[in-house]
């Protein structure tokens, strides 16, 4: 710890300005960084459901720390965490407050901050009798903060308690307070991201963010360009080994995340090798009005007007990618690729698309796109020699 | 003269809860003479819902909880196999129990070594598990320095099944891999192989360190087998079907009024929620979940709670491993705060060795997904368990979209605040009568609440009392 906090105090003077902390905060920060037990770290629950404690608690590394225990007690002072501390009521409460009155802690939040009916959809706490909102709590416990850390979506930006309709009025951190957050994002995130996030501060390391506040570290690269399946066949159906999801309506090419290489749960599986579809968890859009909306669907990178502004790139993958399709390249949506389309036509498509996945090859192969262009069913060449057929349905 | 205690937050718990206590002398011993417990979050979960497509209903509903997020995903399929006309291949019904019992082994190791334990011993000298409550701590010092060995090889025994869930889920918790008409994931025999290794792991902890570490704290502390009972009125929809039709179960669908062991059928329709002392609308009183709303309404005169009362036929009902093990004729001992984790801890051995089986019961190669789509109408329901007892999912499609949904939770039946009648849920009512030494330290009382296990998350809540006497704890639960 001592030589972490040298290192720390070393370079917190450009860490400062990459996590957006002002000189003021830096002085907290490094009397966080003087505690023999490692920085008080306050942990707050609010409209949440407990799954970014229930993650990190899996976290499992071959180097220090190695697990969330020792995290736990070598790395940390953990001196307020509704799961695991061993107070309760006011008791508990008195820790929090004791942490607050001195100042300089890393406040890590998991759960959105509901403002509707004044706040009193989630309750933080209640203390010498007054019962306190959560946004009352994150509000004045995030002014004395030296960094937060906002753990999870829901934190970040309201995740699925502020979809639409927003029942409670769920905000983000960083909309409540007004203060910088550093944004762990995911539902749940990473046990790797969380831990690295705390060893980023513990050490006073550089945390450089996008412009949602993720650490680039962790959420620089684009999950689909990443994916092993990213070149592989098409899934038309569920439940297929090896095959791209993007038919399905799989999130990744809208998805920063590192999942591709972390893969999750001590590298026994992921999303994908489970044939199942990026949700697209670690975006602050995350969960909109529907989970598989984007890819391939009206809004998303299939669609026409989507690949003639963006040509250049969709050229990076999809050689000779042109964008003449018309208005039914979508993967999603009303498409010929949409599940809901496949699965009311699946004896037709599988006319041409052998199986359960849309091959390259064959006369009716896609091809690498859903959509616009080579010789799949929504190429112009296809579209053209195949009017008749084309017009039966459309 | 009463004094009342307020616990809140309850904490050691999933979700936000409040307890309020009241209590006085009786016959000259100090004891609860009344309870509010109070469900502190609400987050309208069957509201965002509404309008979406239904296959959204798996993944965001397991969002309701993360600590029990599988059940709410085999509930929603369920309810949507159901609306889908669908049936599942055998492989698909394998590996949903096997994902599901992994939750289950992770959540009941969780909650007695990192939810339950802290309430008897103290943990190492510092935050979060110092400063503690020194009250009531009956473990010798070398005893005391064991235990807190094992609270740190389960914290790799509860990662370790979480990692045996993702072999077949995808990850953990939130696991991908539930969708109506089957399951995503391929029993590939690497898979196979390695879940019978976790379980190879698994199930000698829990028989000879979990199990015993329980017995050992029910030998000192065998006056908990006399608190906490209640009402002894116990519910369980069942779960882990051993068939496609889902007509037998590894623990059986059945209740038993007041600690009988007659067990009687279920019928769902009997089940209302009840909102007199609930932040929600009266207009939506005592309304069957296949028909429910949730309107919510803050302030609202009574109300204490952000839970609604579940009931069955009027009655508050218990619900998780106690009652599943007394339907099922596997534990029927007692029914107090020991027994509760007497028969989660025993629940967990019969389960993991039941997945032994299973696990070989799954063919490499075969479909694991039948063909669906949505309908555009339909209504249905699924129900099944999570680690704390009963859960269902009501769902009603209209337009191809998600029209109605109404989920009751565990913690809603355990955790409910009193029901139009005025009678108190089962977490009060167990409170009552249980002898509380320092009112400072209501140690006792937070015991009794932890034997429930509640989450919050999904469904409590606690309204305050009439003014002037109470007892309260706070903590969190899981809610919707």
């Amino acid at each position: 710890m001592n030589i972490s906090r040298r290192e720390f105090l070393k370079l917190c003077g450009t860490s400062a300005a990459a996590i957006g902390l002002t000189v003021g905060d830096l002085k907290l920060l490094k009397k966080a960084l003087a505690n023999p037990n490692g920085p008080t770290v306050i942990w707050l629950q609010g409209s949440g459901c407990t799954g970014c404690s229930e993650s990190f608690l899996n976290f499992i590394s071959t180097t220090r720390p190695q697990t969330a225990a020792d995290v736990l007690i070598s790395s940390i002072n953990l001196t307020y965490h509704p799961n695991l501390m061993a107070l309760a009521g006011d008791s508990a409460v008195a820790q929090a407050q004791k942490a607050y009155n001195a100042g300089g802690y890393v406040l890590a939040i998991e759960g959105g901050v509901p403002t509707k009916f004044g706040g009193n959809a989630c309750r933080a706490w209640s203390f010498n009798g007054q019962r306190v909102t959560f946004q009352q709590a994150v509000v004045d416990l995030a002014s004395r903060a030296a960094a937060i850390l906002c753990i999870g979506t829901c934190a970040a930006w309201g995740g699925i308690p502020a979809a639409p309709p927003n029942p409670t009025g769920v905000k983000g951190v960083k909309a409540v307070t007004g203060k910088n957050t550093i944004n762990i994002a995911g539902c749940p995130p990473h046990p790797d991201w969380i831990a690295w996030a705390v060893v980023q501060l513990v050490l006073g390391s550089t945390i450089n963010l996008d412009a949602n506040g993720r650490p680039t570290a962790l959420y620089g690269s684009n999950m689909h360009q990443n994916c092993p399946r990213r070149d592989s066949d098409r899934a038309i159906i569920p439940g297929v080994d090896n095959a791209c999801q993007i038919y399905l309506g799989c999130q990744g090419p809208v998805t920063n995340s590192s999942c591709p290489s972390t893969l999750w749960n001590n590298r026994q599986n992921w999303c994908i090798d489970a044939n199942a579809r990026c949700l697209g968890c670690t975006s602050p859009t995350f969960p909109g009005t529907q989970l598989f909306s984007y890819v391939g669907g009206p809004a998303g990178p299939h669609r026409p007007d989507f690949i003639q502004s963006n040509l250049n790139q969709c050229q990076q993958c999809h050689s000779g990618t042109t964008a003449e399709a018309g208005s039914t390249g979508g993967a999603v949506g009303t498409g010929p690729h949409s599940p809901a389309f496949i699965q009311s036509h699946l004896n037709k498509c599988q006319q041409c698309h052998s199986g359960k996945t849309a091959g390259a090859g064959g006369t009716g192969g896609a091809g690498r796109t859903g959509g616009a262009g080579g010789t799949g069913p929504h190429g112009a060449a296809f579209i053209k020699s195949h009017k008749n057929q084309c017009q039966q349905c459309h | 003269m009463a004094i009342t205690a307020v616990i809140d937050p309850v904490t050691r718990i999933e979700g936000h809860l409040e307890i309020e206590v009241q209590v006085d002398a009786v016959k000259g011993v100090q004891k609860v003479v009344e309870a509010h417990a109070a469900g502190t979050l609400f987050r309208g979960f069957e509201n965002i819902l509404m309008n979406r497509p239904p296959e959204d209903a798996q993944h965001l509903t397991q969002r309701i909880c993360g600590v029990c997020p599988v059940p709410h995903g085999m509930a929603a399929v369920m309810a949507l196999d159901s609306a889908f006309k669908v049936t599942p291949p055998a492989n698909a019904r394998i590996m949903r129990n096997l994902v599901l019992g992994a939750n289950f082994i992770q959540s009941h190791i969780l909650h007695f070594y990192h939810l339950t334990l802290p309430d008897f011993i103290d943990g190492p000298a510092m935050p979060p598990w110092q400063p503690s409550w020194k009250a009531d701590k009956r473990f010798d010092a070398a005893t005391t320095s064991t235990l807190v060995q094992h609270y740190v090889k389960a914290l790799e025994m509860t990662r370790k099944a979480h990692e045996m869930g993702a072999l077949f889920g995808g990850r953990m918790p939130d696991p991908p891999a539930y969708i109506p008409g089957g399951f995503t994931t391929t029993p590939r025999a690497g898979r196979i192989k390695k879940f019978q290794a976790y379980l190879n792991e698994l199930i000698p902890f829990i028989q000879d360190i979990y199990i015993s570490d329980v017995e050992l704290l029910g030998f000192l502390y065998k006056d908990y087998f006399s608190i906490g009972r209640g009402r002894g009125h116990l519910l369980a929809y069942g779960v882990f079907d051993q068939d496609n039709a889902g007509n037998v179960k590894l623990l059986k669908r059945g209740l038993v009024v007041n600690g009988s062991t007659t067990v009687g059928p279920v019928d769902a329709t009997r089940i209302t929620e009840q909102v007199t002392y609930s932040w929600y609308s009266d207009n939506t009183h005592n309304l069957k979940p296949s028909s429910g709303l949730t309107v919510p309404q803050y302030p609202k005169t009574g109300a204490y709670s952000w839970l609604k009362a579940p009931r069955y036929g009027g009655y508050p009902m218990e619900v998780g491993p106690l009652a599943r093990m007394w339907v099922n004729g596997d534990y029927r001992k007692g029914i107090s705060v020991m027994d509760r984790h007497m028969a989660r801890a025993q629940e967990a051995l019969k389960l993991a060795q039941a997945m032994r089986s299973w696990v070989g019961q799954l063919t490499a190669g075969g479909a694991v997904y039948a063909e669906c789509s949505p309908p555009a109408s339909a209504t249905s329901f699924g129900l099944t368990e999570a680690p704390r007892g009963a859960l269902g999912h009501w769902l009603k499609i209209v337009n191809s979209k998600i029209g109605k949904y109404q989920v009751v939770t565990p913690t809603c039946w355990n955790a409910s605040p009193r029901d139009g009648a005025g009678k108190r849920g089962p977490i009060e009512m167990a409170l009552i009568g249980t002898p509380v030494q320092d009112i400072a330290q209501p140690t006792e009382v937070v015991r009794v609440i932890h034997s429930f296990d509640p989450c919050l998350s999904c469904a409590v809540h606690v309204m305050r009392p009439a003014e002037g006497r109470k007892v309260y704890a706070l903590g969190h639960y899981r809610g919707r």
